[in-house]
This record gives C-alpha cells, structure tokens and sequence, in this order.
C-alpha cells in the first residue's frame, strides 16, 4: 500500500471542493471496509481518501408510514439489519445486511458503500431494486435522482460522475411482502454464489405487482422483467412460478469464477426464484 | 489435619497460556520489536518456470528508507532442505511461483513495498508442469535437472498376495479419489527476527515446531555452525504443521541481518502466507478392495500419485502415514501401496495436522462403506468385524497394545437416532433417521443421511527421525516453586497444561505451582519437535521421568528431616509425608532449603529424557513398530442434503477418541473439537484453488474455512483404554478429531442421496454434478 493524504471534510462544500474536476486519485469513502481492500492489494492506488463520515447530511434513518425510509448513505449494515423500523417492514433489506460479512465488519460497512463499490454480488442492491428504492445524488452543482437498479453501469463502476456524492437512499412505503434468499457455501461471512429479492403484491389471489431482483449473475445487480411478466396480473400455479423462475435464469448473464460457473449460477437462480415464488405465495395462502 | 485431595490427573484444567491469550499479553511473533529492527521483503516469481535473464536493482535500491537488496548472489555456497534441492534466493531459474527471487530490506514496509516494486525482473519463460502426470511423461522438462527424474520418490508397500486377496473376495470395489491442496490458514502468519551479535551468534525469534532441528538445518542453510544459532519461540499463534520444516524466508531473513548488520524482521501478509507457505499435497488415488460373504476383509491395493510442487518439503513423506492407514487400518491380510512423489511447478507441499492421514482415511473408509453396500451388511457391523484388537500386531508391524477402535465405534453409533423412519436411507438395516424436516416442501428436497468412519493415528510419537525423544528438567527452587523446563513446544495445543499436570500430580505439589519453560534452545533440551500427536506422551514421559529423579532428591533430604526411609514418604500438594502417619509431615520448600542452605548443599534438579522404544521403518519394506502406541477413533456424521442446490449442511457430528487416559478431558474436547473444524473444512469448503501454478484464492474470503457459525453440533466421547507406555496411560490426541471427518460425511452424503462423492472438497456445484449424472 502506497501512501496518501487523508481528509475528514466537516461540511459538505469541504467535500465537493476536495475533489476537483479532473482528479482522479482522490476517492471519497464512508467505512472502508473495501477500499482499504483494494489500496492493500494495489488493485487501487490512490493519492488522497475523503472521509465522508463527518457529514450530517448523510446520516440518519428515518421512517414514516406514508413517505416510507429515509436512509442516510452513511447507514451502517449493522443499523440496517439491527433497527427496529426496518427489520418489521423492510424485512429483507434487514436480512441481507444481517448476512453480509461479520459483526465487525457490518459495524464499519454502509449502504452507500456497498452500492458505491459496485460488485455484481452487492447483497444490498437486489432488496433495494425488488422494494423500488432511489437514490439521492450530490454535487456543488446540484442534486438529482435515480433509481436504484439505473443505479450501476457495470462491476464497480456507477451513475456516479466525478464529484458527486451519494446522500440518501429513499424507500417507498411498504407495499406487499419480501423475501431475500442468499446461497453461499457458508452460513455467514461468504459472498453470494448468487442472490435474489422478491417483492410481490397480491389481490385476492391475483398478482398485482411483482419484482424479482437478482445478484451476482450479471455485471450488474438485476431485474427480471421478463419472469416478471410471466407473472403480472395471474393467481401464481406451481406452472407459472417454474416457468417464472426459468426465464429468469436466462435472463441473467453470470460468469464462471471461482466461486461458481455460470451454469451453476443460472441453475441456482431457477432454484431460488421457484422458492422464493412459492414461499411468498404460501405466505399469501395463509392470510 | 483433614486430608488433602488431589487428583490433578483427569481434571478439567483450563489451559496455562489462555488467560494471556485472551487478554492480549501474549507476545506473538508479530508482536516481537527488537531495537533497530528493520522490515524484511521478499519478491516472488512472476513466471511458475522461468530463466532468469537479469535483475535490474537500480531503481529500487534509490528508494528512500531501502537499506540493502539481496539476491541468488548473497546465497551461501550450500543447499538446504529434506531434498536438498533448495535455496534462499534462487539464480538461474525459478520452479514455481512461490520462488523467492529477491529481498528488500527496508525501514518499513512502504519503503520495501515500494522497492520491491521497482525491481526489475527478465525472465525467459519456459515450459512448465502442473500434473503429477505431466511430470512422469516421457520427455517432461526435468524441474530438477541434477535429480535426474521428476519421480523424487516412489513408495512401494506389501504384505500379503494381493492376488490370493482377489481369488478370496467375493466382492470388490474400486474407486478413484482426487483430493485438494489444503493451507494451514493459521490465525498468525509466518513471522521470523533474525539478529547477528558482535560474536557472529545468530538468534532468531521463530513460530517454529521444530527448534532443535531447525538449528541443525539452518546451520546448513547458511554455513554457520550450530552452536552459533539460537531460536527463540514466540507464542505461536497457529502452526499445524507449518513448522516442521525450513522454508526459504528464514535463511532469508538471517542473510539480509548479516548483510545490514541490524536485526530484520520478515512478516508475511495474509495473501503471501496463502501464496508462499507450504499446502497439503493434493492426491490422486485409485483404491481397490475387497471382502468376502462373510464381511471380512481380504486385500486393498492402492495406487497414489503425489504432487509435491517445486522442491521437497515433508509432503514428500506423507505417504508413509497413508501407507499406515492403508496396511494397518482394520485387520486385512493383503495390501499393496504404491505412491509416486513428482515434481511439478506447483506450489510446495508439506506437513498438514494429520499428516497424509486425513487423505488416506477418506479413501479407505470411502471404499469401506461401498464394501459394506456391496455386502449388503450394517457399516457399522461391517467395520466391527474387521476393527483392530488390542495386542496384536498388524502385517506391517505396528504393535497394538491398547486399542478401543470398537468402543469408539460402538459410542458413535450409540449417538445416532434410531426412532424415526428410515425412508432416505441406502443402509437398509439401520433403520436410523433423525427428525427434523417436517414441511412437506421442504422435505421434497431436504435429504438426510448419516455415515460413519474410523481413525488409526500414531499415539505415542512417531519415530521418522533417529531419535524420536525429548529431554526435560524439572528444577524446585527455595520458595517450593517447580519449573519445567522442556523440549516440547507449546502450538496452541495445551502442552504447557497437561506436561505441568504430570509434573504437578508426580512430585505431588499443586497444579498451579508448576511453571512451564519451553521456547529457548539455549535453556530447553533437545526435543525432535512438536509433531505426530507425540507431545503428551513422549514430552509427558520425559517430564514424568524428570519429576520422580527431583522427587527422589526431595524425598532423600525429607527422610533425614523426618528421620524415615525415602520408600516411606509420599508428597501432595507442596506437603512431604510418612505414608503411614500423614500427621508427620514438613513442607517442600523446607525441605528444599534445608537440602540446598548448607556446606556441601544441593540443588533438586531433576534430569529426564525419554525416547520410545521404537524403530525406524525398514527403509526397503516400509515396515516397523514406528509408534509407542496407536489412537484410535470414530466418528458418526449426521448430514442434510438440499438435492437441488447441492449444498451438505452437518447436523451432528459425533467423535469418539481412544486416548488411553485424559490427562485433562477438556483439552482433549478442544483438540477432538478443533480437529473436527478442520476435518468439516478439508469435506465441504477449504480448497486452496491452484491453476496453472497460480493461487487463485489466496484471501479468507474465497478460502472457506468453516467459521462458528457453520459448526454443528460437536458431541465428544472420550473413550479410556489405559496405555501401558504413556504417562498415566495417556495416549496422543493431536490429530484424530479431524482424520476421519471427511469420509463420516462423504459416507453420509451417500446415505442421504445415493451418490459417492470421491473428490473433496464436496461443493454444492460437485454434489449437484454428482447427482446429475447418477
């Protein structure tokens, strides 16, 4: 690791100016807990780090039953899985956190971290996709909006131009029930093989608004809007959740590594999705 | 005068080192700061096999803080190794892309990660061989042109005629295995401070498991007597088997001291311990065995080819522990053994806890539980009726005093649950499923299975050295206060623990008055090392002997002070006493200053060595009584396997050790417990992926170990026998927890769902392949 200038800005103006125009060796951060993976192994070298841990605007959790969740991007994965509010109506958001890495890490990581570093497998990003969150987003020039699953471009790469800042994630109110299903090797401290969130809303028995959103099988997080469709305005049979669950595996587009091949991943987000359908269906059956 | 109890032998004692463990007093290896103290740097190969055309330091010796640069130049004259095929740097060509090509020394790491950057290497690439296969082709490039072959060694065991086996067996199997590398991944990577004083003394604070012969190797590593070569041993944080051998970086690090003339400290990062220590060899195996009608064993024949990387390290004598299991695990009157050891431009293969052992259990106790599909007989039934017996002694020579492999056996399989329906089941006799999955989806996919496996482990040392023997001294100073002072070396193991225990319970005085000295080779009695589950049998021998010579001394000045024979006296808790009237007693330490306080006075130094009475194996047959003693043990694996993702989820896993007598139960729990992590590792997740002589996980992230949260449940049993040999009867218990894992879940994974996993690590993506094609 190469040395570099630290900056812990106190206002949001410091921060904007630390970063001019055409630099790029300067990187903003929020817990580290991957960029100081990547200055370690050189895959980053970088000439000053900014801090955005000082800056109010981007702390804060909170939640109205109308406007639904304000997230602050400084919003650790611990709070993420461990607060209240969000575990009883966010329940998969609170889930995938609670999956990610360690106690110790979850304690540094942030929301805004995790979607800012980009990796196809960023557990967050499919609840977030699948619960139609938006992104607030930050410059001395302004600020605007986008949604979460516009969000990522490609692996590591963001809508994020250079000086801009990801401030809040917004989620709207709770509207029919989640679910997040992770597959790793391990129980805990694994990056996903892959993962999928579902949202689903049912009527009396007839679909009303689904989404499915899929990780680490593409070069971006994913949404299946095909097996969406096959869905939309149907009573879900064991006939259409397999056929849902099939076009989703072809839509996505996983590589081999050494975590898994492509194959295996496209066979797991059948799995997965077929599950994830039939279990959110069976929660409908019982209301 | 009420009457002191004391058992001490058999108590659940927590470990002497865990308090200082766990409150950060402890000084590791990367805690050590010496004055002056500069950072070490190594730069590896860019090429798995390559010339070496030039090396261009001028850029990098310019970088500010960079104090020397070394290279193939600063290498002494000699060559170092078990092969004798090694260097510190090396010149011309590198094998492997673990070969150290230079070193920085530097003021800091940034200064000598810079530095190292700026090294300029050309290397003309060459051919290179990542298969054992590839390397017995005709016409291979030789890895070791001066060897003359890239066979370094081939193992050829029998007893027996396997063809009057065959002609016996009504049934047969045979099967092929592939097994993976496998790191140590211990929590402390390899650290080491080499310093040179004005007198040419080298000290070296090592983690080393091997001090008495790390002197010797390092003494011809670099040309410098033994006598001048200190080691001093930090606590050490992880070592199973990491510090058997030498490894370049060491010499390393005593060439750049000698060169600076200020001590060097090399420390490894966390990616260099995966890329440049050594790994468990990966195996390649074809096993054929067979049986006859009437459950019993009549041949196996097995065939192994190891993959030992670019130079010889103890990988290359894992064989002999494979061959162990092979020939000598249950009674069978036929056996072959054949192991190639090849060179190849993979990484460097050592000594793993287990030693061989894990590799070879998985395979024979795969190909027990097909024999006992194929016979249609109970495995648990089938493994009985072949198990070792107490006194006797196997083809191959071991002599089995105390054995209780069938009390293990029958402790396990009293663990499994015998109420519930049977329905998953291939062992139709058994009749066993637990209960669990009631949900009627859920159980569509959800399999469970359980399966069974046994362990033969040496029990009381391993005599591959001429001396397989460790020296101790226990030394009682005037304020009663016992010191022991050992060969052996503590790893994390509980050595201090038990070894203080025995001199506690021998000498009679409290547990927690004895202190145990055992990481400096200027102090410590030759030891051969901490390895082969030896230490409480052999060190504890040693220190029992060294015990009862300071107990005669005390005993000798106590019966004049209470004018009584020393034949009459017994000692507890710090107190001397006349047998036959305890009230007639007086305190050690008044016994000790009384003895040491007066004209011609003594000090009590108790002196005691212990060497087995065992032998080498015949260096052409392979055979001989190479343990005091043998452990045993079983182990009953209860899995759920989800058929559509492919994933083995443990349930339960139930250990039976034979462990002769538990000096102290919970550290046998421990050992049994940790061994099982790693055998639940070695079955489902650890694999060290290796392509094309590249490491390609070298991060805990992609290399799964299991963590706490994966752990099943552990249910321990330990199971006594009384070892006539061992120290109060123990037996050794180091390497056992983890041997027969792999092979209780793969059988059990069979059980579940029908398919014969025989590739480890047993993946999801490997299972549901399996499955497909069955």
């Amino acid at each position: 690791m190469k040395p570099f200038e630290h900056h812990s800005p106190n206002s949001l103006e410091q921060a904007f100016d630390l970063i001019t125009q055409d630099d790029n060796n300067s990187y903003y951060y929020a817990g580290g807990t991957d960029i100081n993976l990547q200055l370690k192994s050189g895959i980053l070298a970088a000439e000053s780090l900014i801090s955005l841990k000082n800056l109010s605007e981007l702390k804060g959790i909170e939640y109205k039953e109308n406007n639904g969740l304000k997230l602050g991007a400084l919003t650790t994965l611990r709070e993420l899985q461990r607060t209240k509010t969000i575990y009883n109506h966010y329940p998969a958001l609170s889930q995938a956190a609670g999956l990610m890495a360690s106690e110790q890490i979850r304690s540094f990581a942030t929301l805004g971290g995790n979607l800012c570093n980009a990796a196809p497998s960023a557990d967050l990003a499919p609840p977030l996709i699948a619960l139609g969150a938006i992104a607030t987003i930050s410059s001395k020039f302004g600020e605007h909006k986008v949604p979460i699953e516009d969000f990522f471009l490609g692996p590591g790469e963001t809508v994020l131009e250079e000086g801009e800042i990801l401030m809040q994630i917004t989620v709207p109110p709770p509207n029919g029930e989640t679910l997040f299903i992770k597959h790793t090797p391990r129980m805990f401290m694994d990056i996903s093989v892959v993962c999928i969130a579902i949202r689903l809303l049912m009527n009396n028995g007839i679909c009303n608004e689904i989404r499915i959103a899929l990780g680490a099988v593409a070069p971006v997080p994913l949404r299946a809007v095909n097996a969406e469709a096959e869905l939309a305005a149907q009573p879900f049979s064991s006939n259409n959740i397999s056929r849902a669950a099939q076009i989703a595996a072809e839509e996505c587009s996983p590589i081999n590594d050494i975590r898994g091949t492509a194959a295996y991943r496209r066979r797991m987000i059948e799995v997965l999705v077929r599950r994830g359908l039939s279990s959110l269906n069976e929660n409908y059956s019982k209301v | 005068m009420t009457k002191i109890t004391s058992s001490i032998i058999g108590e659940r004692l927590p470990k002497l080192d865990a308090p200082s463990k766990a409150l950060g007093e402890a000084t590791y290896g990367h805690d050590v700061r010496l004055p002056g103290m500069l950072q070490g740097r190594i730069l590896y190969s860019d090429y798995p096999s390559a010339r070496i055309i030039n090396i261009d330091i001028t850029r990098a010796i310019k970088v500010t803080g960079v104090k020397a640069i070394l290279t193939a130049e600063d290498n002494p004259p000699t060559r170092f190794g078990y092969g004798k095929d090694n260097t510190p740097f090396k010149g011309q060509v590198v094998r492997s892309m673990r070969d150290e090509v230079a070193g920085v020394v530097a003021v800091d790491q940034y200064a000598a990660e810079e530095a190292l950057s700026l090294i300029k290497v050309d290397y003309e690439p060459l051919l290179s061989i990542f298969t054992a296969k590839a390397a017995m082709e005709e016409g291979a490039p030789l890895i070791h042109p001066e060897h003359g072959s890239n066979l370094f060694h081939a193992y050829n065991y029998n007893h027996g005629d396997i063809e009057k086996g065959l002609a016996e067996s009504d049934v047969v199997v045979e099967t092929s295995f592939r097994l993976p590398y496998v790191s140590h991944a211990c929590m402390e990577t390899s650290v080491i401070i080499a310093q040179f004083d004005h007198r040419g003394q080298l000290t070296l604070w090592s983690t080393t498991q091997i001090p008495s012969l790390l002197q010797r190797d390092l003494s011809e590593a670099l040309g410098i007597p033994g006598n001048k070569i200190r080691i001093i041993q930090t606590t050490i944080g992880g070592a199973f088997g990491r510090g058997l051998d030498i490894y370049p970086y060491e010499p390393i690090a005593a060439l750049m001291a000698l060169k600076v003339g200020k001590p060097v400290r090399i420390a490894f990062s966390r990616q260099e311990e995966f890329l440049a220590a050594p790994v468990r060899q990966p195996v390649e195996v074809s096993v054929r065995a067979g049986a006859n009608q009437a459950g019993i064993l009549t041949f196996r024949d097995v065939n192994a080819t190891l993959d030992i990387g670019a130079y010889v390290s103890w990988g290359s004598v894992t064989p002999l522990v494979m061959m162990e299991t092979t020939a000598s695990l249950y009674r069978i009157p036929h056996v072959n053994f054949k192991a190639d050891c090849v060179y190849t431009n993979n990484p460097v293969t050592g000594a793993v806890r287990g030693y061989g052992n894990p590799q070879s259990t998985f395979f024979v106790e795969t190909v027990m539980d097909q024999l006992a599909v194929e016979l249609d007989i109970d495995p648990v039934e089938f493994r009985l009726r072949n198990s070792n017996l107490p006194n006797t002694e196997t083809p191959q020579g071991l002599i089995i005093t105390s054995c209780g492999m069938q009390e293990c056996l029958e402790a396990v399989f009293a663990r499994a649950d015998k109420e519930s329906d049977a329905k998953n089941h291939i062992y139709k006799d058994l009749n066993l499923r637990n209960k669990g999955i009631h949900d009627s989806t859920k159980d569509n996919y959800l399999k469970r299975g359980i399966g069974f496996a046994t362990t033969l482990n040496v029990g009381g040392g391993a005599r591959i050295y001429r001396s397989d023997g460790c020296g101790a001294t226990v030394k009682v100073d005037d304020f009663g206060h016992v010191t022991l002072i050992t060969g052996a070396t503590e790893i994390g193991q509980g050595s201090e623990t038990v070894l203080a225990q025995i001199v506690a319970k021998t000498l009679g005085v409290k547990f927690g008055d004895v202190a145990v000295i055992n990481s400096d080779t200027d102090v410590k009695p030759w030891d051969v090392g901490v390895h082969a589950s030896r230490t409480t049998f052999i060190a504890g021998n040693a220190a029992r002997i060294a015990s009862l010579d300071a107990r005669d001394q005390i005993f000798e000045t106590a019966a004049e002070i209470l004018e009584t024979n020393p034949s009459e006296l017994v000692s507890r808790e710090g107190l001397i006493m006349i047998r036959e009237n305890e009230q007639r007693s007086e305190s050690l330490e008044r016994v000790v200053r009384r003895r040491h306080f007066q004209e011609g006075g003594k000090v009590v130094i108790g002196e005691g060595w212990y060497d087995p009475p065992t032998e080498q194996v015949d260096k052409n047959t392979y055979k001989g009584n190479i343990s005091a003693a043998y452990g045993f043990g079983a182990q009953m694996a209860e899995v759920e396997v989800d058929i559509e993702t492919g994933m083995v989820r443990v349930i339960r896993l139930v250990c039976a050790n034979d462990v002769g007598l538990a000096i102290n139960p919970m550290a046998v729990e421990g050992q049994i417990e940790g061994g099982a992590q790693m055998g639940l590792g070695y079955a489902l997740t650890e694999e060290l992926i290796v392509k094309d002589g590249e490491v390609l996980n070298p991060h805990f992230s992609d290399y799964r170990l299991f963590t706490s949260a994966d752990m099943p449940d552990i249910e321990t049993i330990i199971v006594e026998t009384d070892d006539p040999e061992g120290p109060f009867g123990a037996k050794g218990v180091g390497e056992m927890g983890g041997t027969p894992t792999a092979a209780a879940i793969a059988n059990a994974v069979f059980d579940a769902v029908g398919v014969r996993i025989t590739e480890l690590p047993i993946t999801p993506e490997r299972l549901l392949a399996a499955l497909d094609n069955n």
